[in-house]
């Protein structure tokens, strides 16, 4: 009992000499979230207390706990809530607020930015906060070469060349850009990590240590307790494929209005679990406290909730992301072949025939069982840049939509008017020479997009086109996608809040236009003015200004139908009635994933 | 004997090599590779795709890529996971994963053959009987429900029939979470084996039938042979005929079963490991196979078939050891 009473002091006192013992008084520039202030989208929201363990269920494993070597959200997930940037996205809003930063000046021609750092923050082990951390992030791991970093590639400036990041005093630094680049803004956020525990691992700083040895710091395997962030928790933890433990970093710069240092919870521990079926299975037996259901659960949870205390979640929000069918308008141009399904591709009325049958209504009442939103443009939904918001602009509804709606009989005259009609009496519509033509439809063994598939093959069929549908594996499928051999395609993608990130997809030469990659060497109008409007949107730091270019792009990109959009789920979770602004601030994750987890402002109703 | 156990293990070194050529020519016959995912992130550029290629080696020719693999490997260097950054064996068996898999894997064996070979035994002895078809029954039932919906239907039972929650006791893992940062206790201990019991019903009842069945098909088959009946002619007592002279003999191709149960120790209960969310190395060979993340991939093949060939060699072994008839000279 002694020996084991020791033990647990020690690790008490080494888990104490990890994380530091907090700030004495709330530091001058803190950051305080308006919560419960009216006018504020945290108006609803209430003051809570500290203490107590929120409990999240997790699907996967995490990789590694560093930040910037992460590729994938079972990583960021951790290393977001540790390492915080100069900026963020705000929670709920999406715009972009500042973060460890307190604010920032613009020149007047808009090509120098300066930030200006909270002072007096400490790093989770008491170490100061310094411009010297920002300068070591920026210049020593994001723009160097030898670390195989995540986020380089988002701060390339459209000339090619990195902003410029210097240090004018311990709490100021300047970024100085070769050209207007709005969404700077945006790539700027990357999580600041801490130079007086990485710079030894940096080859360029170090030279005992061998070239990349930066990309295999901070792997699962290392000493917890090496661990330093900024953000609001910290890892303390890590049972592999059991749980991740996170806990309150004692030097978390967020208050609430009433001076309550955040997260109001003193730890978080995740449960990885190995599917949703077992994840909602532990939130029914009351081991985790909030769960982030699909709608096939709802029948299930809903008529529990009242008995067990906890509510379901049916938002009005849509995850980010698209999700489409891509007609491959470059078909048999690789080997010469197809060349009249190509021409017909080509054709924009053949494009809108197929979007007219395209059965959005039913997709989302059969495959999202009512809970989900019909898509047609590019930018994810809950953007702010989305052309169906009145977050920037406006005033803009979602009368600028562009629809194509579900009329098979607008559909048929369409194709009768291409001259893609039945010829041989074999009750298959044929390519106006009196070829036979057949459409493959493919998308990879998961069960929403079989569901979309099928749907989408029934209407194309029902029209007199001859659809098949195949599920292939997924790495034949990119691969289709890439080389430009599949005909129609079903798949998605991420997005996020800056319609710039979509730049890889939608100009004529990215590397994601893979409805017409001939594009880049012969583009039409409307190509050459949505890569213009692109160029517009990232070069002006007026975000009115870019919202207008964006909302003409969306436009542009619905009328140009080489994605064509299908829906997107509604955002759903369960919370137990105990967890405390779960509301409006899902623990799990908001649409967005990542930036808008709001772990640090949910607490325990019952302390 | 010993020259032959010598051969045996001599054997095994072309062997692995022809394994891995295999293995290694299979990872690159699948479609796509590691980086497939990143080709469909609309924030990674195509020259940053490039610099990943190069550092993989993907750009290689295949024959290239499998003698640098080998070369490294025949000094020792496995390589490094290109997803978790750590040496392959490190990803593979780090966190206690190694410890979880041979201890559940034993216990669960363990249980499976104290259990069976009873029941095998009893089935032969009673054939035909009611108790016979019941325990056939239930022996098949194991073996024909898959593994992984076994285990979600006893955590299905658990939340929602007897709502074990209320008594605070939680489904899924190796520990409830409010032991997580508790020194090893009683109660603790009664928790691990509150999470363990599931995991030995669902993989021990998958691996009983087929043992119940070829315990009672070989006891039957001894029992009719003519020593039986001259052991029963002599009057020894039933029990002693049977447990001493005929089963004896009927165990004999069970040993062979054990000395290949070798490699599933490691490898084996891939999916059940993972409904119940229990640190196996299968686990997460899985995930590396998902991710075709290829270091491991080749790795954990070349442990697992190396953990094949040692089985085979054992149940030669043992065979040898129990049956005087059987000689390797």
């Amino acid at each position: 009992m002694r020996n084991t009473l020791i033990l647990v002091g020690l690790l008490a006192a080494c888990s104490l000499a990890a994380l530091g013992q907090g700030y004495a008084t709330q530091p001058a520039d803190a950051l305080v979230f308006p919560i419960g202030v009216e006018g504020t989208v945290y108006e609803d929201m209430e003051l809570g207390v500290r203490g107590g363990t929120l409990h999240i269920p997790n699907i996967e494993d995490p990789r590694a706990w560093n930040n910037h070597t992460a590729h994938e959200t079972s990583t960021t997930w951790f290393t977001y809530r540790m390492h915080r940037g100069l900026v963020n996205l705000d929670h709920i809003s999406g715009a972009i607020v500042p973060d460890l930063a307190k604010g920032w000046e613009i020149s007047e021609d808009g090509l120098v930015i300066t930030f200006h750092l909270r002072e007096g923050l400490k790093w989770s082990d008491g170490m100061p906060i310094t411009a010297d951390d920002v300068l070591f992030t920026y210049n020593d791991v994001v723009l160097n070469e030898d670390v195989d970093c995540n986020s380089r590639d988002g701060q390339i400036l459209p000339d090619g060349t990195f902003p410029v990041c210097e240090k004018l005093d311990d709490y100021t630094v300047r970024f100085t850009l070769s050209t207007i680049y709005r969404p700077f803004l945006n790539s700027v956020g990357v999580g600041i990590m801490p130079k007086h525990k990485l710079a030894q691992y940096v080859h360029k700083l170090n030279p005992d240590v061998p070239a990349g040895t930066f990309n295999e710091t901070w792997t699962l395997d290392m000493d917890l307790s090496e661990l330093v962030g900024n953000g609001p928790w910290i890892v303390t933890d890590y049972a592999v494929n059991v749980s991740v433990t996170m806990e309150r970093n004692p030097y978390y710069y967020g208050y609430d209005p009433a001076g309550t240092q955040l997260p109001y919870y003193d730890k978080i521990v995740n449960h990885i679990v190995a599917n949703q079926d077992v994840s909602m299975l532990k939130f029914r037996n009351g081991e985790v406290d909030v769960y982030a259901l699909r709608p096939e659960d709802i029948p299930i949870l809903l008529p529990e909730g009242p008995a067990k205390r906890f509510q379901v979640m049916v938002t009005d929000l849509a995850g980010y992301g698209t999700t489409w069918i891509c007609p491959n308008q470059d078909i048999g141009l690789g080997d010469g072949t197809d060349a009249e399904k190509r021409e017909l591709y080509r054709n924009v009325e053949f494009r809108e025939a197929i979007a007219h049958l395209l059965d959005k209504d039913t997709m989302v009442q059969n495959v999202l069982n009512g809970l989900g939103t019909a898509q047609w443009t590019g930018v994810s939904l809950p953007s702010p840049f989305y052309a169906g918001r009145d977050y920037y602009g406006g005033p803009t509804t979602e009368s600028d939509a562009v629809w194509f709606e579900y009329d098979p009989a607008l559909a048929a005259s369409k194709l009768d008017a291409l001259g893609v009609v039945d010829q041989d009496g074999d009750g298959w519509r044929d390519l106006p020479s009196g070829a036979p033509l057949t459409i493959e439809i493919n998308t990879n063994d998961n069960t929403t997009r079989i569901a979309y598939c099928l749907i989408i093959q029934d209407d194309l069929r029902a029209a007199g086109l001859n659809a098949q549908f195949q599920v292939v594996d997924f790495n034949t499928l990119v691969n289709k996608l890439f080389a430009a051999t599949g005909d129609i395609i079903q798949l998605g993608l991420t997005g996020g809040d800056e319609p710039n990130s979509g730049k890889n997809v939608y100009t004529s030469c990215g590397s994601l236009h893979a409805y017409r990659y001939s594009a880049c060497e012969d583009p039409d109008e409307v190509d050459l003015r949505i890569d213009e409007l692109m160029d517009l949107g990232a070069n002006t730091f007026d975000l009115d200004e870019a919202f207008e270019y964006y909302k003409e792009y969306q436009i542009l990109l619905a009328h140009q139908l080489g994605y064509i959009y299908l829906c997107q789920p509604t955002f759903l979770y369960a919370h137990y009635d105990y967890v405390g602004n779960a509301f409006k601030a899902s623990p799990i994750s908001t649409p967005g994933g990542n930036n808008g987890n709001l772990t640090e402002l949910c607490f325990d109703k019952r302390l | 004997m010993l020259t032959y156990m010598v051969r045996r293990v001599l054997y095994m070194i072309p062997l692995l090599l022809i394994v891995s050529l295999i293995a290694f020519s299979l990872i690159k016959l699948m479609p796509g590779d590691y980086l497939t995912t990143a080709r469909f992130n609309p924030q990674i550029t195509a020259e940053t795709l490039q610099q990943q290629i190069e550092r993989f080696g993907l750009d290689k020719p295949f024959l290239v890529q499998y003698w640098y693999w080998l070369r490294n490997v025949v000094q020792g260097d496995f390589g490094t996971s290109f997803d978790t950054r750590m040496p392959v064996f490190t990803t593979l068996f780090f966190g206690n994963r190694l410890l979880w898999t041979i201890l559940i894997a034993t216990t669960t064996l363990i249980l499976t053959w104290v259990l069976a070979i009873p029941i095998g035994i009893y089935s032969a002895t009673h054939q035909y009987k009611p108790s016979d078809h019941v325990v056939t029954f239930f022996g098949f039932l194991g073996l024909s429900i898959p593994n992984f919906f076994f285990a979600l239907v006893i955590l299905w039972i658990l939340v929602v029939i007897f709502r074990v929650g209320n008594y605070g006791l939680g489904v899924g893992g190796l520990v409830d979470s409010r032991f997580f940062d508790q020194p090893f206790s009683w109660a603790k201990f009664c928790n691990y084996l509150w999470h363990l019991w599931p995991i030995w019903v669902v993989i021990g009842t998958s691996g009983m039938a087929g043992l119940i069945r070829l315990m009672r098909g070989n006891l039957l088959d001894t029992l009719s042979l003519p020593y039986v009946q001259t052991a029963r002619s002599k009057g020894l007592k039933e029990s002693v005929v049977i447990y001493k002279h005929a089963v004896r003999n009927a165990i004999n191709p069970l040993i062979t079963v054990l000395g290949l149960s070798l490699p599933g120790l490691v490898n084996g209960s891939i999916v059940t490991a993972i409904v119940l969310n229990i640190p196996t190395v299968g686990r997460a060979y899985w995930s590396a196979l998902q991710r075709q993340d290829e270091p491991v991939v080749m790795g954990g093949l070349l442990f697992f078939s190396l953990f094949l060939l040692i089985g085979n060699v054992i149940a030669d072994f043992l065979l040898a050891w129990v049956d005087p008839r059987i000689r390797y000279d």
